[in-house]
């Protein structure tokens, strides 16, 4: 991996609990700010945000909670918040027992003993801890791809051996598996057509998503009740529910609220040449709203733009482009698409701080309501970053 | 619409004051223990925005009950409705109790206080009792304020002069099939041993007579007394329509769409088990859950309590045991009650503006 100059991290959205999202004044933050680090020259590697709370994992092993939940602790490779338990990954030491994987109920401050423990297998050979892609098996897939980690109980569940999985993401009520050949596998509840097998039905274990075999993915993301998965070509698939327009489909509800477009008043926007009212197309037809999406659907980016990475709330999707841009859109109540607005979207709007500002955005973690953004300044010879 | 603030301050005070009078007065008895599924951020939320409301921080109670609800509906949107926990329904129905009374608090603004009356109709549609049902009097003395304020804007012909919507509609020969028992004013004890326990379906006549809604109903009367609800309204002529929908619109929304615009769509409000007849007639029939095989109920989860046959229109080819299954029919005019057993198929079909009302019990 190429070295480059550190970045720094940028939140917007929710933050009713006082999470760490730039300022924290408030309860909403509607456009990037920087996120309060740690301590000096702390260099976060991973955020994982629930509702409440937002964890940091620095590349020292410092985690550190804030939010409804506060806290810190060192040795700590990965964590994964959510409501119910915070799930930690202490490192192990170099010899002996490999690392702990811990659960912590959120409130606990990371004081006295967590709920449960679980030693893994030591690894030989692995990524080590410190460095590592910062996206790459994390949580919940636990190292070793053998298992993954749940805020529900079973807490440990044992993946199939068959399955090699790459990345594993858990959304509201379904989970998404990409594997080393770029397979996509889904699971859990379908009523609102997240698990993209073209049915409503329950699916209790990993199922291959036919519709996309042959077609090599590298990214996976799961929202509340929605999917995206990233192309090797950098197109974007979604599928699940579109009742804010998470799937930047035409959505009923955007169109009822008068809501469709999001403007600003003497701000023109790029990309609005293929601006989209769900009222009328060419000849007059009203366009079909779509509420839920079973199976995937091919979501083009304004001016062919190509993804690298995505990441999704529980009701707004965020793609980060090759190029370094950043595009949101969905439910957008809590300022969590960043366009310095309330403004749900049916379509796919760039958020123009960081463009403004000539960050380079490289990496996005949605919590639930907010978005979190890992930017580097842009370098001055314009070359387009190899991809992470 | 224009506000009619014919009595702001008087009628205002008396508003705050009936509402305040149906609360409990302290932040711990307004919230009380909420339950082990709730988390403890969002419990945490909601605690802070009962002593917001008690210390008369309206705005900041406002949006930390925004979040509660928003939270908590989605919970009531994750898994199958009948496992959504109740813990999470009261969250829900808690949410709505402090929202709808702060937007009260400047009650001579009624676009407010209707919106306040809505979130007390999603707490009553989507949430649990709380406090001894308080949504539903919270809900009345609204309903109550904003009737006495203005008449609702929504229709203004007389619907003798504006056409019903009737698309050639066509009556079926019911004198040919099998037709639903009738009895008159039976006793509770013959309906009882007759019908209620064997689950036979039965069409009830003159037991509504006395009934003040038969001399009284009419569009104008429903949208005076109920206009500003919401209810549930499906939209769509049959479930299994590609667009089919489900939604929330207030009373009157539903007659100026659907009973007076020139809508192509099709709205009913969701009807239950027990049958009555007010306005207008409908054609039903009724099969035995014996002949669900010959129904051919859709296979998923989902639908797998709706058939796959067009009843009056059947495709004997796909479906050909249909043609030998067994049914009962009636007319159902107004003044009827129709007693519908648990998990009888039915199939309704309005042959002219129809309105009944329906009750379901267990």
């Amino acid at each position: 991996m190429a070295e480059e100059r550190r970045g720094s991290w940028f939140g917007f959205g929710f933050c009713g609990f006082g999470q760490a999202l730039g300022s924290g004044r408030g309860r909403q933050v509607h456009s990037p700010e920087p996120l309060a680090t740690p301590g000096p020259g702390a260099d976060v590697c991973r955020v994982s945000a629930s509702w409440s709370y937002t964890a940091v994992v620095t590349r020292g092993g410092q985690l550190q909670l804030s939010g409804a939940a506060g806290g810190a602790a060192g040795g700590c490779r990965d964590a994964w918040a959510s409501e119910a338990l915070l799930l930690v990954l202490r490192a192990g030491p170099a010899v002996g027992p490999g690392p702990e994987l811990q659960a912590w109920a959120p409130d606990s401050a990371l004081r006295g003993e967590p709920l449960w423990t679980h030693t893994l297998v030591p690894e030989a050979g692995q990524e080590d801890a410190a460095g590592g892609k910062p996206q790459a098996r994390a949580l919940p897939l636990l190292p070793g791809a053998r298992a993954y980690v749940s805020p529900r109980p079973p807490f440990y569940r044992p993946l199939a051996p068959e399955l090699r999985a790459r990345r594993l993401e858990l959304g509201g009520e379904h989970a998404l598996l990409l594997d080393e050949a770029g397979q996509v596998f889904s699971w859990g509840q379908g009523r609102h057509g997240q698990l993209g097998h073209g049915t409503l039905e329950a699916t209790p274990e990993p199922r291959l998503l036919e519709a996309l075999q042959g077609l090599p993915m590298a990214e996976v993301a799961a929202g509340g009740w929605h999917s995206v998965c990233v192309s090797e070509t950098g197109d974007i698939y979604v599928w699940g529910w579109n009742e804010s327009g998470q799937l930047a489909l035409p959505a009923r509800s955007l169109a009822e609220d008068g809501k469709t477009v999001a403007r600003e008043a003497g701000r023109p926007h790029e990309g609005d040449s293929n601006m989209r009212r769900t009222v009328g197309s060419e000849d007059g037809a009203p366009a079909p709203f779509i509420a839920i999406q079973p199976f995937p659907a091919l979501l083009d980016l304004p001016q062919g733009a190509e993804a690298a990475q995505a990441s999704c709330g529980s009701r707004h999707t965020a793609v980060v482009t090759r190029t370094g841009e950043l595009y949101t859109w969905g439910w957008g109540k809590y300022g969590q698409l960043g366009h310095q607005d309330t403004t749900s979207l049916d379509r796919p709007r760039r958020v123009e701080y960081f463009v403004d500002k000539r960050l380079r955005v490289r990496a996005v973690s949605c919590g639930l309501w907010n978005t979190y953004v890992y930017a580097v300044e842009k370098q001055e010879s314009g070359q387009p970053q190899p991809r992470v | 619409m224009a506000e009619d603030n014919r009595e702001p301050l008087a009628g205002a005070s008396a508003l705050r004051e009936a509402l305040r009078a149906l609360l409990p007065p302290t932040k711990e008895e307004l919230v009380p223990e909420l339950g082990a599924k709730v988390e403890p951020g969002v419990a945490r939320l909601l605690r802070e925005a009962a002593e917001l409301f008690c210390g008369g921080r309206r705005s900041e109670c406002l949006q930390a009950s925004e979040a509660v609800l928003d939270y908590s509906w989605e919970k009531l949107n994750t898994g199958p409705w009948q496992d959504v926990h109740k813990d999470w329904r009261r969250v829900y129905a808690f949410g709505c109790l402090l929202k709808a009374t702060c937007l009260c608090d400047e009650p001579g603004n009624a676009p407010a206080v209707a919106e306040a009356l809505r979130v007390c109709d999603m707490g009553l549609l989507m949430g649990a009792a709380i406090h001894g049902d308080v949504l539903l009097k919270v809900a009345a003395v609204l309903q109550a304020h904003l009737r006495s304020g203005k008449r609702p804007g929504a229709a203004q012909e007389q619907p003798s002069t504006k056409k019903a919507r009737n698309t050639g509609v066509s009556v079926p020969d019911v004198a040919s099939e099998r037709p639903v028992p009738r009895l008159r004013c039976p006793s509770l004890q013959q309906f009882r041993k007759q019908f209620l326990a064997p689950g036979r379906p039965v069409i009830l006549e003159g037991v509504v007579d006395q009934w003040p809604c038969m001399t009284k109903w009419s569009l104008e009367y429903l949208q005076e007394i109920a206009g500003c609800r919401t209810v549930p309204v499906e939209v769509g002529s049959r479930y299994t329509d590609e667009d089919w929908s489900q939604t929330l619109m207030t009373v009157n929304e539903f007659i100026s769409k659907y009973l007076r615009d020139e809508s192509s769509d099709v709205g009913y409000l969701a009807q239950h088990q027990l049958f009555d007849q007010v306005i207008g007639r409908k054609y039903i029939r009724l099969y035995s859950p014996q002949e669900s095989e010959a129904l051919y109920p859709h296979e998923t989860h989902l639908l797998h309590n709706t058939s796959q046959v067009d009843v009056e229109n059947p495709d004997l080819e796909r479906f050909p045991r249909f043609a030998e299954a067994p049914f009962l029919s009636c007319v159902l005019s107004p003044g009827e009650v129709l007693f519908i057993p648990v998990r009888y198929w039915h199939y309704v079909r309005a042959l002219d503006l129809s309105f009944s009302v329906s009750f379901w019990w267990s």
